[in-house]
């Protein structure tokens, strides 16, 4: 049963597959996450389940002496201390959660400076296609043969004004792809590895990927912001490749 | 006196924005026209490859010749050729369209000493000059020819241009038109195919007029009454719903209103899921664009058509008899707030006769929305409809609020008011403070999309996600003003059939202030990945985090009411206690999606969709449908079938979570939300969902069919006949038309006793 063990295993490996997490935490608090959602759920569907069985009203139970009575307001009830309980209880858990975010944020947020010799992609983002632009000083690693154009001779053309429809970007680098709008509002998302920002005209938008955290191999990258009538066919793909 | 001045000032208003739209350029175009053998060739082949970006026509541009209704030989007669649509982003009066006619037959020729339209030497044709690109507008003259008994045919291309350098963003459409001689012999065209709205009218007109004729037939048949009888035995039954200023008919009016725009948006939510049964190619089931249009109306539809309406219509029946008043403050405002929502609804669903409704998504981002890629005219409905509802909101807010603090019975003091009527309180507060600014957002984006103004306009330097602030400032607190008042529902529910006071009614009211408070500082999470300000971003993690603590402090107060209770299972109960549970879990997925790292990853996928419909339908939608079996009584008179009620909450229940849990997986493999079709890897999930969904949307008819069958046969409910405790249970069912006989006193159990 292939669904039901789609239900069971999650398959965005960035997310589920390390949990210990590589990209700066990451892993650990979607794991942490996982845990205190389990738990709270847990805990409100047994309260509730253990309410029905053992409160259930049968035949001839007497009524309780607070019981309701129409046109009455009734009976305050509370418990000071209950309730500042679980006041407090999910008051320190939400800040234990935010507090476990800014690991990773901070690792997100900290792109990379052009001089530690980082790729520096410009991503244009139009209806419904992207295009990449290699910087005016790459040289394509010999390796690569997935993007681009080839001489009359077949050999990958190099050292040209580059645009491509796909990308090529080598492993073991730190890549920041400026995001650029032509028209309207996309997003930059790199499926397997998580990578999501918003491509907006007139304002230039950042993110960066550090490829010794993924393993070499074929990515997918979407378009997540609403764009139109091909929004969905807003597809390129990413080939993290290895160079010697 | 007054009045004079108003009418004065609304005439000023008039005849401003009448200026207002006139003064507003629409346009922009090429030099010279198009003059040489060669290129008029091509643009007659082609199209007009003069100035094309494109080699399709468009069909926003409009081209309109004004011709006579025939000709006489030898007449010459003066024409007229316009355009409008197509590009509309000027910077100065110049370089906005051109045109290109041929006739057939007859002569064309420019009037003497205009020096916007030329004639090429040599060539028949003719086409703008230089002087004449400025224009979108321009008058020439034909001489018909020899014959009268022949037609003759006119091909006319008009260009739209933005006047900006190159040809970027121009557009350009064609038209033709056959003119006839006064002897000609018109040939009867056969049947023309129609449009596919024509027959969608034609059909629902034809089973309309066969439903009438068999059941008013039936009726002059089987009663023997005349035709006129029959009809003004209708009449007499619907005028009172058409002029009703009383709350528990408007109240009524809204919810029935609200659930059918709930069967409405659910018909295209299952349209969206026929659609993604398989990964489709464009046009297999929908087409991309049909799709887009559907996602927008069902969201749309969802929350301002069916959540709001069936909230509200609650609120009109329930407050003035839960604080113990005859009606609301303003008995015909309420009325003009019902009546704006069925025509603002309308309004909003005209775009699918016009070509293509809204597809700009219920958030409807601008560049998108105020851009020439939407859909026309079917956005700018979609815009409309929106303004009228905002309006009706607006005037319900203001009505509510006055009601609920200047009309409470003896008794009734703040601090004793139902936990339902506390939940509206605090919504038409949100309501109050946050719908005017997206009623603001939308006429700003009317008039970028309509009278050419630039507030939302990038080339012009406007800000790319001002819209998106505007949004979000109203659509974070009108998520709860969606959910709170189920809160309110869940809470005279869950005590009433635990038979035993509130837990903690106190902090339940400052939980529900609390996320009204917090509501208006939280928005900022629906951009996370905007490249907003960092601080920003994460300042609004941490509010929304906060959110949590007075959510979950209303879930344990909802448990620890029934601990100790003496629970009785019926069906509101069993409602009730299946939205804790799903809404728990929407709760929960809404504090994963707080944190911003995962919300990078998850952002604008199905996650997030399976997050609000679990927040959405499994928190307001299955509170209110557990109000209604709760509230049924009171409206009718009648108790609604037990067993169809069980029946109808199981298949809720299970094909709820089958369609919308496994949409979290669906999400974290990386499929983004609004995709009309997607990766082939995930089309066995996708094919159990909709599977889910289709019976999840079919098993709501159980409801339908028990709601009409009650009303029938249902049993006689008497006055309070779940033992709850608040004022609409001390009158009649129905309640008598004044609401009660006498207005009541709220008693309070402390000095019951003594």
């Amino acid at each position: 049963m292939s669904l039901i063990e789609d239900l069971i295993f999650f398959d965005n490996p960035s997310i589920w597959n390390d949990f210990g997490g590589t990209s700066g935490g990451f892993g650990g608090i979607v794991w942490q996450m996982f845990i205190w959602s389990v738990i709270v759920g847990l805990l409100v569907i047994i309260w509730l389940a253990y309410n029905v069985i053992y409160y259930r009203r049968k035949d001839g139970d007497p009524d309780p002496k607070d019981s309701l009575k129409a046109g009455v307001f009734p009976h305050e009830r509370g418990n000071t201390v209950i309730e500042l309980t679980w006041t407090i209880a999910p008051l320190i858990l939400v800040t234990w959660l935010t507090l476990i975010s800014l690991a990773p944020l901070n690792y997100l947020w900290d792109v990379p400076d052009d001089d530690e010799d980082a790729l520096t992609i410009e991503v244009t983002a139009r209806q419904w296609v992207w295009t990449f632009e290699m910087p005016s000083n790459y040289t394509m690693p010999s390796e690569f043969t997935k993007c681009g154009g080839v001489d009359q001779e077949g050999n990958p053309m190099q050292n040209q004004p580059i645009t491509y429809d796909c990308l090529e970007i080598p492993h073991n680098t730190k890549v920041i792809f400026n995001l650029n709008s032509e028209d309207v509002l996309h997003a930059f998302y790199i499926v397997e590895i998580g990578i999501k920002q918003d491509v907006v005209p007139n304002l230039q938008t950042l993110a960066w990927l550090d490829t010794e955290t993924v393993s070499p191999g074929e990515y997918n990258i979407y378009c997540a912001e609403m764009c139109g009538r091909d929004h969905s066919q807003m597809l390129a793909q990413l080939y993290i490749t290895e160079t010697a | 006196m007054i009045t004079t001045n108003l009418k004065k000032l609304s005439i000023g208003f008039l005849i401003a924005i009448l200026v207002a739209i006139t003064a507003f350029p629409t346009g922009n175009g090429l030099p010279t026209g198009i003059t040489d053998q060669n290129t008029t060739e091509t643009v007659i082949a082609n199209g007009c490859t003069c100035h094309n970006t494109d080699t399709q026509a468009t069909n926003s541009v409009i081209v309109n010749l004004t011709l006579p209704g025939n000709f006489t030989s030898g007449e010459t007669y003066t024409l007229i050729l316009n355009l409008s649509g197509g590009p509309n982003e000027l910077s100065d009066g110049e370089n906005r369209g051109g045109f290109f006619i041929t006739a057939s037959d007859g002569e064309l020729s420019p009037i003497a000493n205009d020096s916007l339209v030329q004639k090429p030497f040599g060539l028949t044709h003719l086409t703008h000059t230089v002087e004449g690109n400025d224009y979108r507008e321009w008058t020439f003259e034909w001489t018909a020819p020899d014959k009268q008994d022949i037609s003759v045919e006119f091909v006319a291309y008009g260009n739209s241009v933005n006047g900006g350098d190159g040809s970027q963003n121009d557009y350009w459409n064609k038209q033709a038109i056959t003119l006839y001689g006064v002897d000609a012999v018109i040939e009867i065209e056969t049947q023309k195919e129609l449009s596919g709205p024509q027959k969608i009218i034609y059909a629902f007109a034809i089973i309309a007029v066969t439903l009438g004729v068999v059941v008013i037939g039936n009726q002059m048949v089987t009663k023997d009454q005349a035709f006129e009888e029959v009809l003004k035995g209708y009449w007499k039954a619907i005028y009172p719903w058409l002029t009703t200023t009383d709350h528990k008919y408007v109240g009524t009016l809204y919810i029935c209103t609200g659930f059918a725009w709930f069967f409405i948006g659910g018909i295209l939510g299952l349209l969206i899921r026929w659609q993604l049964m398989e990964p489709r190619v464009d046009g297999d089931f929908l087409t991309y664009e049909e799709y887009n249009s559907t996602f927008t109306m069902h969201g749309t539809t969802m929350i301002f058509m069916a959540a709001m309406p069936i909230i509200f219509g609650f609120a009109n029946y329930l407050i003035p008899l839960q604080i113990g008043a005859r009606d609301l403050a303003f008995p015909r405002l309420n009325a003009l707030s019902y009546w704006l929502l069925p025509t603002g609804g309308i309004v909003l669903y005209m775009g699918y006769f016009t070509g293509g409704a809204g597809d700009v998504g219920w958030t409807g981002y601008t560049p998108y929305s105020s851009g020439d890629s939407s859909t026309t005219p079917g956005t700018d409905f979609w815009v409309a409809g929106q303004i009228m509802l905002g309006a009706s909101s607006t005037l319900t807010a203001i009505n509510f609020m006055v009601t609920m603090l200047r009309m409470r019975a003896p008794g009734v003091t703040m601090m004793r008011l139902p936990l339902f009527s506390w939940s509206i309180l605090i919504t038409v507060f949100l309501l109050l403070l946050s719908i005017p600014v997206f009623t603001v957002a939308l006429i700003l984006l009317m008039a970028d999309r309509t009278f050419g103004t630039l507030y939302f306009n990038i080339d012009a330097g406007a800000d790319p996600i001002l819209w998106q602030h505007l949004f979000w400032y109203f659509g974070h607190p009108e998520v709860y003003i969606v959910i709170l008042p189920a809160f309110g529902v869940l809470s005279e529910i869950i005590t009433t059939f635990s038979r035993r006071p509130i837990f903690g009614y106190t902090s339940m009211v400052y939980a529900m202030a609390t996320i009204g408070v917090i509501s208006f500082i939280v928005y900022g999470h629906h951009m996370f990945t905007t490249g907003a300000d960092p601080l920003f971003r994460f300042i609004v993690m941490l509010t929304t985090m906060l959110v949590a603590v007075p959510t979950g402090i209303k879930i344990f107060n909802w448990l620890a009411t029934m601990t100790g209770g003496s629970i009785v299972l019926k069906t509101p109960m069993v409602f009730a206690l299946g939205t804790v549970i799903t809404f728990t879990i929407g709760g929960i997925t809404g504090i994963v999606l707080a944190s911003i790292p995962i919300d990078i990853a998850l952002h604008d996928g199905y996650f997030v969709v399976a997050h609000f419909h679990y927040v959405l339908v499994g928190g307001t939608i299955f509170a209110f449908i557990g109000g209604v079996y709760y509230w049924y009584p009171k409206m009718t008179g009648k108790m609604m079938n037990e067993k169809l009620g069980l029946l109808h909450f199981a298949m809720s229940f299970i094909f709820f979570n089958a369609a919308f849990y496994p949409m979290h997986n669906v999400g974290l493999s990386g499929m983004p939300r609004r995709y009309a079709t997607y990766d082939a890897s995930l089309a066995d999930m996708n094919e159990f969902i909709s599977i889910a969904a289709m019976i999840f949307g079919f098993s709501q008819l159980i409801f339908v069919y028990n709601v009409f069958y009650s009303y029938k046969n249902g049993e006689e409910a008497g006055d309070d006949p779940w033992d709850g405790w608040s004022l609409e249970w001390t009158t009649s069912s129905p309640p008598p038309h004044n609401s009660f006989t006498e207005i009541p006193t709220l008693k309070v159990a402390e000095e019951e006793k003594q």
